[in-house]
């Protein structure tokens, strides 16, 4: 057993070999001995790693080469709403787009999220007013079975199904021709001696590798990419929570066509509830009207606001995660002692946490709450929201997407600049779907026109966006 | 006195008629030009002053009135009362011209008399009878959001002059409480005249013939003069001393009756109010068991209020001593009591809402916002919802996240609130809001 290294031994040796070097050396620590651990036909392939060290109590990550995965056009990190509308509209531009996303699927919140509502759709006078690539995802909807609900039902919003998105985005990506990267987390920026974005990097079960590109997209909603390449930023809080969704439903009033014919279905309320003073003491438990009716019959989806978290945090995500699924557990335990509700059970809690919001950009133009109320008018609008909460319709303006200094890189999604209050509106599906296209069009004609991300002909990509049939107010 | 003679009653009058509006509407840009309109009235500032235990600055016009209506009677009625103007004219116009009233008792004193003493148990009981009170509600017509608060505004008004229409001028003549209450300032006035006349006539009487000033002869002659006095009057006209007694008997029971009426309305306000009733006043209002009584319909405070959340209670919600008196509904879209006006409570005329500077009306109480979170979008899971919260303009909501319950929720930080209702407005559950505004409910 002697000649038989564990992989811990392994590593020690690693170690005690690397200690001769510098640390930060260019040399692979001691490929020789990876090597010599081969046995039994198991062979070890991994010839050019190079593991952190441990340099007196401090963990070091070597200097090393990664490989070059792609050289790219457009690279969007993150494939959730706002990444796939950006790397599906830059590619109808004609240009190269790779599109990384760390989870398994495509849709981000919208399908993993299970945030499954598209709003804000409409401005106060119930009018539809985001288009664009929203409202070609919902036309691709309408086409399937139990695809969306509630279309052209304002003030009610249409309410999709996640795996019917999943579908679509699987679908388009395998279509349109451009390069896709799952399970592929974005880690690292690469920036160019002057301070410039060239690409990411990616840790994948391939390894860590780069990603070279002329114009990177951040759609992380984190803003992983543009926070590792040295943008300025705020950081925030928000509530994080966990959205599940609940089956065997029928009896309760949420199931299309039960006795709720011309009321909002989530302003429905049943019998007696409601008519009493309610009563100061705890905080009521779930009743039997809990979530929003999906297209799934007999499913409803299933908010949770959560408790303020930071989001960038592992510990406090780790703790959320595990919390939320025993607090939806309960919760469906509790729905079950509701007469009417007995049968109700736990379809699933969504794969990814609701987080909210974590970074906000630093950008060109930091949306102001008080432009909103206003309903200020800019003349680089690129996107439109409508009416959410208290806050009117308002325009989206390029420079929200912009960095205030670094170069070739895009911001989209809920991590683009805008005051806290303001972000609360732009993180939003159909927001984040018309911020990604404008900022996926933005990146194919940076390439185009070869122009950095703030010199674009804001007509140009104005003009780009009607032609895809978003509105901009 | 002259000068007023040689000018026609009529200008007078219709001078005073274009000055009430330009008061009430008000065409002035003064907030409390309304509220001095029914100030004026002796009778309103009698009672509402005696209620409150406390005089308003606005009495000093009143007693001016007074004092004027004391010597020349009905002086009022004839030359300033727009209300009588009004009547006087509709019934020029009207079906009945005769004065056939001459049998009816004067039931404008026994109205006076009830409520001036149900004004001493704190509730006057028929001062909202007022003239001027029912001639300034109507102009609260256009704040009223529901057919009921547009008759309820305009129909004192308006069986007033139908029924002077179709019966001549009994109103003005016999139930006017205010012609009533000049009625009796001027016949109090004249017999406290006569009274002291013929005192100092008896003086002068035993001054000239008594010899000296001891206490006994005083005595006698105060007790000899008293008999006198009663049983001459007994001799000259006993016919008219039994209608006299009839009379003060009739002012005795309506007096009793007005304290009893008084002690019945505040136990039944008293015990609405503990029962919890949505009886949402407007801000500065007195407590529940008097509001109803020292309110007396003018609508000023509905006229007064920009957001037209203040109606007048169609007896639904108050009851029957409650009808007519100013509610605060919030069941328009986005309308609550604004943290930028005070205004209803700067024009009561009777004190009922208590004039508060605007600092004072904002830390008002009207009522306490509550979440009802079997209603609550938040609460439910049905949407991300934190209306209330943003709509709140003293801060006072908070969205809280319940470990235990493991929901969030709308939390209601009381000691901020005030119950201006406008998260109750923006709430987007429908009918039911989740988040209402609630009556204090008294320990």
């Amino acid at each position: 057993m002697a000649k038989k290294l564990t992989r811990r031994e392994l590593m020690q040796h690693s170690v005690a070999a690397g200690g001769l070097f510098a640390a930060g050396s260019l040399m692979p620590v001691s490929p020789a001995l990876a090597n010599q651990a081969s046995q039994d036909g198991a062979e070890i392939t991994q010839t050019d790693r190079s593991p952190a060290v441990l340099d007196h109590d401090k963990v070091v990550q070597p200097r090393r080469e990664l490989p070059v995965l792609k050289k790219t056009g457009v690279l969007v990190v993150g494939g959730g709403p706002a990444g796939t509308a950006a790397a599906f509209s830059a590619k109808r531009m004609g240009v190269d787009v790779t599109l990384v996303e760390r989870y398994g699927y495509l849709g981000g919140l919208a399908t993993g999220g299970l945030v499954l509502g598209i709003f804000p759709l409409y401005d106060r006078n119930n009018k539809q007013v985001i288009f664009g690539f929203t409202e070609e995802m919902m036309k691709k909807l309408d086409v399937m079975k139990y695809g969306i609900i509630d279309r052209h039902k304002a003030p009610v919003y249409p309410t999709f199904d996640a795996e019917a998105m999943k579908y679509i985005l699987a679908d388009m990506t395998l279509s349109s021709g451009i390069t896709a990267f799952l399970d592929c987390w974005g880690v690292d920026a690469i920036v160019d001696g002057r301070g410039a974005v060239r690409g990411a990097v990616f840790e994948s079960k391939s390894g860590r590798q780069a990603i070279l590109a002329d114009i990177v997209i951040d759609c992380s909603g984190d803003g992983d990419i543009y926070a590792a390449a040295g943008a300025a930023f705020e950081k925030v809080k928000h509530n994080i929570g966990l959205i599940s969704r609940i089956g065997n439903i029928e009896e309760v009033d949420m199931a299309p066509g039960r006795g709720s014919e011309g009321l909002p279905r989530e302003h429905t309320f049943v019998g007696k509830i409601g008519t009493g003073r309610p009563s100061m003491g705890r905080v009521s438990d779930f009743n039997g009207h809990a979530g929003n009716s999906t297209p799934a019959p007999h499913v409803n989806w299933l908010n949770m606001a959560g408790p303020v978290g930071d989001a960038l945090d592992v510990e406090n995500l780790t703790e959320l995660e595990l919390r939320h699924r025993l607090g939806t557990w309960n919760n469906v335990e509790k729905l079950q002692k509701k007469p009417g509700n007995e049968k109700v059970y736990l379809t699933e809690t969504a794969p990814q946490l609701g987080v909210r919001l974590s970074r906000l950009l630093d950008g060109a133009k930091k949306l102001t709450y008080a432009e909103i109320q206003s309903g200020a008018k800019f003349k680089d609008v690129i996107g439109y929201s409508g009416a959410y909460a208290l806050a009117p319709e308002f325009q989206i303006p390029y420079g929200c997407l912009v960095p205030s200094k670094l170069e070739n890189l895009l911001a989209a999604g809920r991590c683009i600049s805008a005051e806290f209050k303001v972000a609360d509106i732009t993180r939003l599906i159909p927001v984040c779907w018309a911020t990604g296209q404008a900022a996926g069009l933005a990146a194919a004609l940076c390439i185009q026109d070869n122009v950095k991300p703030r010199n674009v002909s804001v007509a140009k990509l104005q003009k780009l966006l009607h032609e895809q049939g978003a509105y901009l107010g | 006195m002259t000068l007023l003679r040689r000018v026609p009653r009529r200008l007078i009058q219709l001078t005073c008629f274009i000055g009430a509006i330009v008061l009430v509407w008000p065409l002035l840009p003064w907030t409390i030009a309304p509220r001095l309109f029914q100030q004026i009235s002796p009778f309103v500032a009698l009672s509402s002053d005696i209620a409150r235990r406390s005089i308003d600055a606005g009495a000093i016009l009143a007693l001016a009135v007074a004092i004027i209506a004391s010597f020349k009677k009905r002086w009022f009625c004839l030359y300033l009362c727009p209300t009588g103007f009004l009547l006087e004219n509709t019934s020029h116009v009207g079906l009945r011209k005769s004065r056939w009233w001459g049998k009816v008792p004067p039931i404008g004193r026994y109205v006076a008399i009830l409520t001036i003493v149900g004004s001493i148990a704190g509730y006057p009981v028929l001062m909202w009878m007022d003239p001027l009170c029912i001639f300034s509600s109507p102009f609260a017509i256009n704040k009223a959001t529901n057919p009921y608060s547009a008759v309820l505004v305009s129909l004192g008004l308006g069986v007033l002059v139908g029924a002077t229409f179709l019966f001549g001028m009994l109103w003005c003549v016999r139930i006017c409480p205010l012609s009533g209450f000049q009625d009796m300032l001027y016949i109090s006035r004249k017999a406290l005249w006569t009274r002291l006349a013929g005192r100092a006539a008896k003086r002068k009487f035993a001054e000239s013939a008594g010899s000296g000033t001891s206490g006994a002869q005083l005595v006698n002659i105060s007790g000899a003069s008293a008999s006198n006095a009663a049983g001459s009057r007994a001799k000259t006209s006993p016919d008219r001393g039994s209608k006299t007694l009839r009379e003060s008997r009739r002012l005795f029971f309506a007096g009793a009756g007005g304290a009893m009426l008084a002690l019945l309305a505040r136990r039944v306000g008293a015990a609405r109010y503990r029962k919890g009733n949505t009886l949402l006043r407007p801000p500065g209002a007195v407590p529940e068991d008097r509001f109803a009584g020292l309110c007396i319909r003018c609508n000023n405070c509905v006229h007064a209020c920009p957001s037209k959340i203040i109606q007048p209670d169609t007896g639904r919600e108050g009851g029957l001593a409650g009808f007519g008196a100013p509610l605060i509904r919030f069941d328009r879209d986005y309308q609550y009591c604004l943290e930028t006006c005070n205004e209803c409570t700067q024009v009561c005329p009777t004190g009922a809402l208590t004039a508060l500077p605007l600092e004072q009306k904002n830390k008002y109480v009207i009522g306490e916002a509550l979440v009802d979170n079997n209603l609550c979008l938040l609460a439910l899971g049905k949407k991300e919802c934190d209306a209330c919260e943003l709509a709140c303009p003293y801060d006072a909501i908070k969205i809280r996240w319940d470990e235990d319950q493991y929901i969030a929720y709308p939390g209601i930080d009381l000691n901020k609130c005030t119950g201006c209702g406008a998260c109750q407005v923006v709430c987007p559950v429908t009918p039911v809001k989740a988040i209402r505004v609630w009556t204090l409910k008294s320990a």
